[in-house]
């Protein structure tokens, strides 16, 4: 039981992780029906901009410069894959997404031609810290992690409930056409929502690399059991993404620790398959799943 | 017959360059080229198998590599605890790979566009895996040896070379003749329109299941291949990167399904990374320009020309 509680918790550590990478698919999807496989790849170069500007010298300020470099790194890098793909969008989801993959390619490629084979430690610039609760343990970290990811979604879910621009977005996503008979700029819409999804992408990466290592291939790695999350929530819910993020990590954990580290992708799909068996929009979605003919 | 009316033309340039390439292996370039067509070969058969479910069932999968692994280890196994040969193990790998296909399909049969494609994907990550937990079987990360010869007195360079070749062509053939039966009309009406499908008797559920089983077993085909002309496979060969690639090769070959446009693909894939070898991670580069300059490009052409016309099979 204590083992269980303790695996739980730091499952939901992991899963808040999942549940950033998720978002930032999620709200791709929900304004353009595209799944951005360059997600992953984006990121990871993120987490590389803000390791090479703070390899001197650890310190608060050349984070924050990272920090800002990285995004407005984010930021271009989506918006030129989305300007890319804009004549697409709308003529099919499938071919739009292999063109993502084109793009998460290229990225990756360069990330590699431009740090190479390194593996690095990334670590962000918080106080060490530490409280055991029984079997719960209470790190800095850990409740950077939870009150990064409660930030996130409480600005986006503001953004998106309250905001001009969020209303713009949930009426794009339930019905792009009637929204522009309405007189919406579908291309402006959809493009914020890449913007915001790369920036997401960026937050996802800082609290990924101090739980592994940083190498070329390590956040998109860990970035893909955030495409699980998405499809296990429903590609098209934010609740989703959250829900599934943390399902995935929770499990993962779970799985590790009581069947073996070894098959633990293997165990993944049979639960993906498993849930969509059950739920073919996944766990929240709605029509999703189900061909958009 | 219904749809594979080509052009005079077109059937001249495809016998030709399949006489051509018969004779290839005899007048000569050296040994490592032939070698890399026997390979472009076999991934051509992967490749049409990607582009058998695009065109079928309008579904994108990254996860054939699976399948094709599924028939090289299958292959491979065989020779090695059974000492069987390719003319055996090669029909019983597409069984397991027909089976493999439809352990995926049948929990995923409801769900299709980038749900379906994520699943693959994930089928993907978890297949190195599996490789390697089953190390006493599978060889673990060195993998498994295959000898490479099914006909004694044949040397093992042309057999690497012609086994693939004829491979490609018969699984031309099929697929020509397998355009005009019932089972391609009944899934092609399903692709067009699941709600028509239906009310002609056809279950969305059970055109999804036939047309990836079919596709998985194709793709077993070429793996078996595959196996036998490399004479090595490991875990390596069949990661998440494979079934990105073979995509790539699918979608650099417009999806055909033919001898031709499939070699197209087979020889992307196989002779890239050998050209761009000293240029390291270039490759990923230049893939994922490629993909973006086919679709992307390809849109653009198509909007202002009749030259590149493509269907779109993916809604």
């Amino acid at each position: 039981m204590i083992d269980l509680i303790g695996l739980i918790w730091s499952g939901l550590v992991s899963g808040c992780q999942y549940a950033i990478g998720a978002i930032g698919l999620v709200l791709i999807f929900k304004s353009c029906k595209v799944v951005n496989f360059a997600h992953g790849n984006i990121a990871g170069l993120a987490a590389f901009l803000i390791y090479a500007v703070t390899l001197e010298e650890s310190t608060g300020i050349n984070w924050l410069l990272g920090s800002l470099y990285a995004i407005a790194a984010v930021i271009m890098l989506a918006a030129i894959i989305y300007v890319l793909i804009m004549p697409i969008v709308f003529k099919s989801d499938i071919t739009s997404t292999i063109a993502t993959l084109g793009a998460g390619l290229i990225i990756q490629g360069i990330t590699q031609i431009v740090y190479g084979a390194d593996i690095v430690a990334l670590d962000l610039p918080i106080p060490d810290w530490r409280y055991d609760l029984g079997p719960i343990v209470f790190t800095s970290y850990n409740l950077l992690v939870f009150t990064i990811t409660l930030l996130t979604i409480g600005v986006l879910y503001f953004a998106i409930d309250k905001s001009k621009i969020g209303v713009a977005f949930r009426s794009v996503s339930s019905n792009p056409f009637a929204s522009q008979v309405c007189g919406l700029n579908l291309s402006k819409v959809q493009l914020i929502s890449w913007i915001a999804a790369g920036i997401v992408s960026a937050i996802a990466a800082v609290l990924i690399v101090p739980t592994t290592f940083l190498s070329t291939t390590s956040v998109a790695t860990f970035m893909l059991l955030a495409f699980v999350a998405a499809v296990v929530g429903g590609f098209n819910s934010i609740a989703g993404a959250v829900v599934g993020g943390l399902l995935v990590g929770v499990l993962n954990n779970l799985f590790a620790f009581y069947l073996g580290s070894e098959l633990q992708n293997t165990y993944m799909v049979v639960v993906i398959l498993l849930i969509l068996n059950f739920f073919p929009n996944g766990l929240m979605g709605t029509g999703g799943g189900v061909s958009r003919v | 017959m219904l749809g594979a009316k080509t052009p005079p033309a077109a059937v001249t340039f495809k016998y030709g360059l399949m006489i051509v390439l018969a004779v290839l292996p005899i007048i000569g370039p050296q040994n490592y080229w032939v070698f890399t067509l026997g390979l472009s070969f076999s991934f051509a058969i992967i490749i049409i198998s990607v582009s058998f479910l695009v065109r079928y069932g309008g579904e994108v999968s990254i996860g054939h590599g699976v399948f094709a692994a599924i028939g090289a280890y299958t292959v491979a196994m065989l020779e090695k605890y059974f000492s069987l040969s390719l003319f055996i193990s090669l029909p019983l790998g597409v069984i397991a790979g027909a089976l493999a296909a439809l352990i995926v399909a049948v929990p995923s049969r409801r769900i299709s566009g980038i749900y379906l494609t994520v699943v693959t994907m994930v089928v993907a990550l978890s297949l190195p895996e599996l490789l390697l937990y089953f190390t006493s079987f599978t060889g673990g990360y060195e993998g498994l040896h295959t000898s490479g010869s099914a006909i004694e007195g044949m040397s093992a360079k042309n057999q690497g070379y012609y086994f693939p070749l004829v491979g490609l062509i018969f699984i031309d053939y099929i697929l020509r003749n397998f355009r005009a039966s019932r089972q391609a009309m009944s899934l092609l009406l399903s692709r067009t329109s699941k709600l028509a499908g239906e009310s002609f008797g056809i279950s969305g559920s059970w055109s999804r299941i036939s047309c990836f089983t079919i596709s998985g077993a194709i793709a077993a085909f070429g793996g078996g291949l595959l196996a036998f002309n490399a004479t090595a496979i490991s875990p390596n060969n069949f990661t998440v990167w494979t079934s990105f690639y073979l995509l790539v090769g699918s979608v650099v070959s417009l999806y055909s399904l033919s001898f031709f446009g499939g070699l197209v693909g087979g020889l992307f894939i196989a002779f890239i990374p050998i050209l761009l070898a000293g240029f390291g991670d270039l490759v990923l580069v230049f893939y994922g320009a490629t993909l973006l300059i086919v679709v992307v490009g390809g849109n653009v052409l198509q909007k202002y020309t009749k030259l590149f016309e493509q269907k779109d099979y993916l809604k």
